[in-house]
């Protein structure tokens, strides 16, 4: 019996006794409640209802790629030349780094329900909680370095503002470099690992992390580590299949990447910042100990952040910046 | 001033996460860099905000032991010298309680990962293109670093 076939059971919210899981699975009930056990390890809640049996707290749409596939264009779909959908790894983006890169204009794709050791900015965790968020990367292999390398990140916010509104989201906001917000919360993020020989060909594996919709135990947990958490479900009417968000992203990510090395960011600049969640208003970037303070005045043509400090313009391209809303709003 | 209180101030910032020391005693300055002055372009306030040096200034190239600078090292023959291949910030782990991808000495192989630049939260793995020992690393972990700055020296 496969963890996944356990969970697969549970998906649906309902309560399960352990005899007829049992059953189902063609295994014992002491490996029945071997295998709760070991999902409960791994940071799966399953609640056990004394004589009736276990069920998860909410109902789960578990990520399956016939479905997840339908809401990917079929010339997109066609430049996906290997689809992984895992029921946990340590990092999808780890996973398609360490494997050979697709060839030019070809796309893998990586995804899964639980990431063991997803990665966040500068090794920070990304928390996902099981079943509400979506976690996937996609590896990619340009020919030869696109000018605007570094702006990729803001070129794949403005596709994943795109697909979330295609599935009924409204208000997303971009929160430079790479986060995902709706009503100054994060919803999301993207991180680029870039691989690239001199003069060579370049392969990029960009990894996406979207909240879909936090249980309030989840929501706390997250803004408990200092980051003010919002969900796609809270910028939508109903929340939307877990499987079409996932391939909407997809979708729209692989247009972007397909005409990166042609176009590099200009076509995208215009889309970023009437997105830009922090346009015109007064925001802190913290380099390390230090802190400056400012104006935010979007972007230039590279994706570098503008600051107006004293009536002076500020670029920010890297470093260790974070940017915050003056009024104590992340 | 006392070449013992100039080594004092040089093992004082590298310990520290500073990238530039000024003293000022009386008629003498001292100025302490990490990096060769002029080379040094990266936008960050910390460098930008350094004061012009009102008084004579003794450059002591840190490099010496720790961080030989480029120019020194790239007479040297049977090395390579790694660059970065972009603007950003140079990281030495993969993440901050993490061992560093390589250390001084250390034998790498072709294609081996010896550090990341990121910029925008994109991570660039810097790989070895060269099999041989970690001669000189010539970067410190969080510091920003420009295009074409050389980051370690395999021989």
């Amino acid at each position: 019996m496969s963890d996944r076939a356990l969970v697969e059971h549970l998906a649906d919210g309902q309560v399960h006794s352990g005899e007829r899981l049992a059953c189902a699975l063609g295994v014992s009930r002491a490996a029945v409640w071997k295998g709760i056990e070991r999902l409960r390890a791994r940071g799966i809640e399953i609640l056990a209802e004394p004589r009736r049996g276990y069920r998860l707290p909410a109902a789960v749409e578990l990520l399956e790629e016939s479905r997840l596939t339908r809401a990917i264009a079929p010339e997109r779909r066609a430049r996906l030349r290997g689809i992984e959908v895992l029921f946990d790894v340590d990092s999808t983006n780890d996973r398609l780094l360490n494997r050979e890169p697709p060839p030019p204009d070809q796309a893998l794709l990586c995804c899964c329900e639980l990431q063991r050791a997803g990665r966040g900015r500068r090794g920070r965790r990304w928390f996902a909680p099981f079943g509400q968020g979506i976690a996937m990367s996609i590896g990619w292999q340009f020919r030869a370095m696109p000018r605007d390398l570094p702006a990729l990140g803001l070129a794949i916010g403005t596709a994943i503002a795109r697909a979330l509104t295609r599935v009924g989201a409204r208000g997303i906001r971009l929160k430079w470099p790479n986060d995902v917000c709706f009503e100054d919360r994060k919803l999301g993020g993207v991180l680029i690992d870039l691989r690239a020989e001199a003069a060579g060909p370049v392969h990029v594996v960009i990894g996406v992390g979207l909240n879909l919709a936090l249980s309030a135990s989840a929501r706390s947990q997250i803004e408990a580590t200092g980051v003010r958490a919002a969900a796609i479900a809270d910028a939508c009417p109903a929340t939307p299949s877990r499987n079409e968000v996932a391939g909407r992203v997809i979708d729209e990510v692989l247009a972007v990447v397909a005409d990166y090395e042609r176009s590099g960011f200009t076509p995208h600049r215009a889309d970023w910042s009437s997105l830009d969640a922090f346009a015109n208003r007064r925001a802190r970037v913290s380099l390390g100990v230090e802190s400056v303070h400012g104006i935010a005045r979007g972007i230039d043509a590279e994706g570098a952040l503008q600051l107006e400090v004293d009536g002076a313009m500020r670029k920010f391209l890297s470093g260790d910046l974070s940017l915050r809303l003056e009024d104590g709003v992340d | 001033m006392d070449i013992r209180k100039v080594k004092k101030l040089i093992e004082l910032l590298e310990e520290s996460g500073i990238s530039e020391l000024e003293i000022s005693e009386g008629e003498e300055s001292v100025r302490i860099s990490r990096h060769p002055r002029g080379a040094f372009t990266f936008a960050s306030p910390a460098i930008a905000a350094a004061p012009p040096a009102p008084l004579p200034v003794a450059t002591v190239a840190i490099g010496s032991a720790a961080a030989p600078s480029a120019a020194e090292r790239k007479a040297l023959a049977n090395e390579r010298t790694v660059t970065s291949p972009m603007v950003g910030t140079y990281y030495s782990a993969p993440s901050p309680d993490a061992k560093p991808f390589v250390e001084i000495g250390d034998e790498v192989r072709v294609g081996q990962t010896l550090c990341i630049i990121e910029a925008m939260k994109m991570m660039n793995q810097i790989e070895s293109d060269k099999a041989g020992k970690v001669a000189a690393i010539l970067a410190k972990n969080g510091d920003p670093v420009e295009f074409g700055q050389p980051l370690f020296v395999i021989e």
